[in-house]
């Protein structure tokens, strides 16, 4: 029993970061119905921002103080979220009235100028988070054994999730979003300023993603250029198996990929993984093809 | 135009044989990638050949011949490896010293074989002293020797009882994992677990956390630093009271910066880096390669390679001969020459005996400590 709920514990950990990237990936979906691959690489963005700014302010003695890793989220935050507007003004907007393909396309070369971007300013060699940015403290009950971190990081996304969910489903904004979401044309008619929506999504999206990122980076203490091809390729599976364009899908989607990875590996097999966790969601999506929480959505034709 | 053609030929031969007629030197081949992705090595290789055989001239030469040495670029490619391979035949070198990875070794092994030219390389791929090449040497432990003294150090020195044997899917790391596994099985050891990670998913937890129900004494992991890091520090987080013990590609200053307050204690085996080794020829000589060029050789490498030179040049100055069949039946028979890397010997396929493997732990402030053998 111990060891199933350690694994629960780690999977939670691991699902909690899938889900605030995936929430992205769905927002983004649901507005323009594009798919945005280089929303990984902005997200693990947020880890190399934050490690430059806690190594710039806390040089290389010792722990960096409290103050210092809220600044480094806080400029993490702020430095993704315009990045992921200019993504939009520059790869995205020209392409609005042009094929989705061509969209598709736009999205796969923002990613590779992202991933070598950060390469090129970074390193492309791991880099490694200083030690201490977390309390080192655990807590144990019975076996189990859970850290400071894994709880900030499991706390953290639950509380940002709500304050999400209910900034869409509470607020004016937030109806204007989902109205967008449903039918952008009837929404401009309707008086809602759509590129203010879309911009806004391209905001929030990215900011959260970026805050995934840097407990990517804290969590595991390292950086490397192309880590955003494997969160990204993860967070958006769970955004699909959630339902995409679905908001608490996306939330649910990144929990439970979290979880089936963590059991998969610890009572089937290391080896098989992956495979066992995609072909998982292979059966959800046969059962389900629209994820778990989709709508169906009837197809103009 | 035949007449042309004897004419031509008969210049030639008489420059060749204008050329053994002034037999006072002998010449080394360096067959390195002295540019290309592992220059850092190839170079090291080169100057260390030249010193070797600077230091020889001034002590009278090798039978009283000059030493001389040309080199030729291999770029670390295979392609470039045969080619090289061909010109120092031309040039009628007496040994290559080459080539720092296994595949360019590969490649000139049958030209320089047909050439009847003695080779020595580090390249550590098992194929290399299996294809019956008589003139080829290796100067590096196979990858079957590290997992023989991992078997043996952790069954028989250690005596763990409960191993656990973590490998990634490279095949560097596969084989190395499957050959260890083989060798503490037949040193009668307990493998509890032995599975495999996705090298580079940074999340271990879920593997250890299955580890951690299995009680082990000791984690084993073939695999690379990178890696190796994120495990040991997982390790610690989940409270796993289990040592660690590494494979040679953990050893890189990056393992102790990955796993941060977690490595202190973890072990890794490998052959010693040059500032470890605890030969006083091997400190003269790293004193002397510094000397004369401003700067450390770049890896154990350079000093395998440097001793397989040595070791032909010991051939050549005890059975008196510069012949190449006489040279290797001496070298087949060769046993604990004292080497700059420790004991050296080769069998009868050419494969280096005597085991320079370490264990060394890694102590609070990030430096190695050697503790099996203990010196």
């Amino acid at each position: 029993m111990d060891i199933f709920l350690q694994q629960l514990v780690n999977g939670l950990t691991v699902g909690s970061i899938y889900a605030l990237i995936a929430l992205g990936y769905t927002m983004v979906y649901g507005i323009l119905r594009l798919i945005n691959f280089a929303h990984g690489d902005l997200a693990i963005l947020g880890a190399f921002i934050g490690l430059t700014v806690i190594t710039g302010l806390a040089g290389s003695g010792g722990a960096p103080a409290n103050w210092i890793v809220i600044v480094a989220f806080v400029l993490a935050i702020l430095v993704v979220a315009i990045a992921g507007v200019l993504l939009e003004f520059t790869a995205y907007r020209p392409l609005r009235d042009a094929h989705r393909l061509s969209a598709v396309v736009s999205a796969l070369g923002a990613s590779m100028f992202i991933q070598n971007g950060i390469m090129l300013i970074w390193s492309p060699q791991t880099l490694t988070f200083p030690e201490g940015i977390m309390p080192a403290t655990t807590y144990n009950f019975g076996t189990v054994i859970i850290s400071a971190t894994q709880i900030f990081i499991v706390s953290v996304s639950f509380v940002l999730m709500l304050a999400l969910y209910l900034y869409v489903n509470k607020t004016r904004f937030g109806t204007a979003i989902r109205a967008a979401a449903i039918d952008q044309d009837a929404a401009r008619l309707m008086g809602i300023n759509v590129n203010k929506v879309i911009v806004s999504v391209f905001i929030l999206g990215p900011a959260l993603g970026a805050i995934g990122g840097l407990f990517i980076g804290v969590y595991y203490r390292q950086a490397v250029f192309d880590m955003g091809w494997i969160y990204g390729l993860n967070a958006f599976i769970a955004a699909i198996i959630g339902g995409i364009g679905n908001i608490p899908g996306a939330m649910i989607g990144g929990l439970l990929l979290g979880l089936f990875s963590s059991l998969a590996s610890g009572y089937i097999s290391s080896t098989w993984q992956q495979a066992i966790v995609f072909g998982l969601l292979i059966l959800i999506l046969l059962v389900r093809p629209t994820g778990i929480l989709g709508e169906r959505v009837a197809n103009k034709v | 135009m035949v007449k042309l053609r004897i004419v031509l030929a008969t210049a030639a031969l008489s420059l060749g044989m204008a050329g053994v007629a002034v037999a006072d030197s002998v010449t080394f081949g360096v067959q390195a990638p002295i540019t290309g992705q592992y220059a850092n090595e190839g170079q090291g290789m080169e100057k260390a050949v030249k010193l070797v055989a600077k230091q020889l001239n001034e002590a009278g030469g090798l039978l009283g011949k000059e030493v001389k040495v040309v080199s030729c670029d291999d770029e670390g490619k295979a392609t470039q490896a045969a080619l090289c391979g061909r010109d120092l035949a031309n040039q009628e070198v007496f040994a290559v010293i080459g080539s720092y990875t296994s595949g360019a070794t590969a490649a000139s092994q049958p030209v320089l074989d047909r050439a009847n030219i003695l080779q020595t390389s580090d390249g550590t791929a098992e194929q290399l002293t299996q294809k019956g090449y008589n003139l080829f040497f290796r100067n590096a432990p196979p990858n079957s020797a590290e997992a023989e003294f991992t078997g043996d150090y952790l069954v028989n020195v250690k005596k763990y009882e409960r191993i656990a044997i973590i490998k990634d899917h490279s095949s560097f790391a596969k084989g190395l994992g499957e050959a260890t596994a083989a060798a503490i099985e037949k040193q009668g050891g307990n493998i509890i677990f032995d599975g495999f990670i996705t090298a580079g998913s940074q999340d271990y937890r879920s593997i250890l956390t299955k580890i951690k129900s299995e009680n082990p004494d000791i984690i084993y992991f073939s695999g690379y630093y990178s890696d190796g890091g994120l495990i040991r520090a997982q390790q610690a987080s989940l409270a796993i009271d289990a040592d660690f013990v590494g494979g040679d590609a953990n050893q890189n200053v990056k393992f102790a910066e990955i796993a941060g307050k977690a490595a202190e204690g973890s072990v890794i085996i490998n052959v010693p880096a040059p500032a470890n080794l605890p030969y006083p020829e091997a400190k003269q000589f790293l004193k002397d390669y510094e000397e004369a060029y401003g700067e450390s050789p770049p890896s154990i490498f350079t000093l395998t390679n440097t001793d397989g030179m040595r070791a032909i040049v010991q051939a050549v100055q005890e059975t008196k001969s510069f012949d190449p069949e006489t040279v290797a039946d001496y070298l087949h028979g060769l046993r604990d020459f004292p080497g700059f890397t420790g004991p050296l010997g080769f069998d009868d396929k050419g494969e280096r005996l005597g085991s320079a493997f370490q264990a060394f732990e890694i102590q609070a402030d990030n430096t190695y400590k050697t503790i099996y053998p203990q010196q």
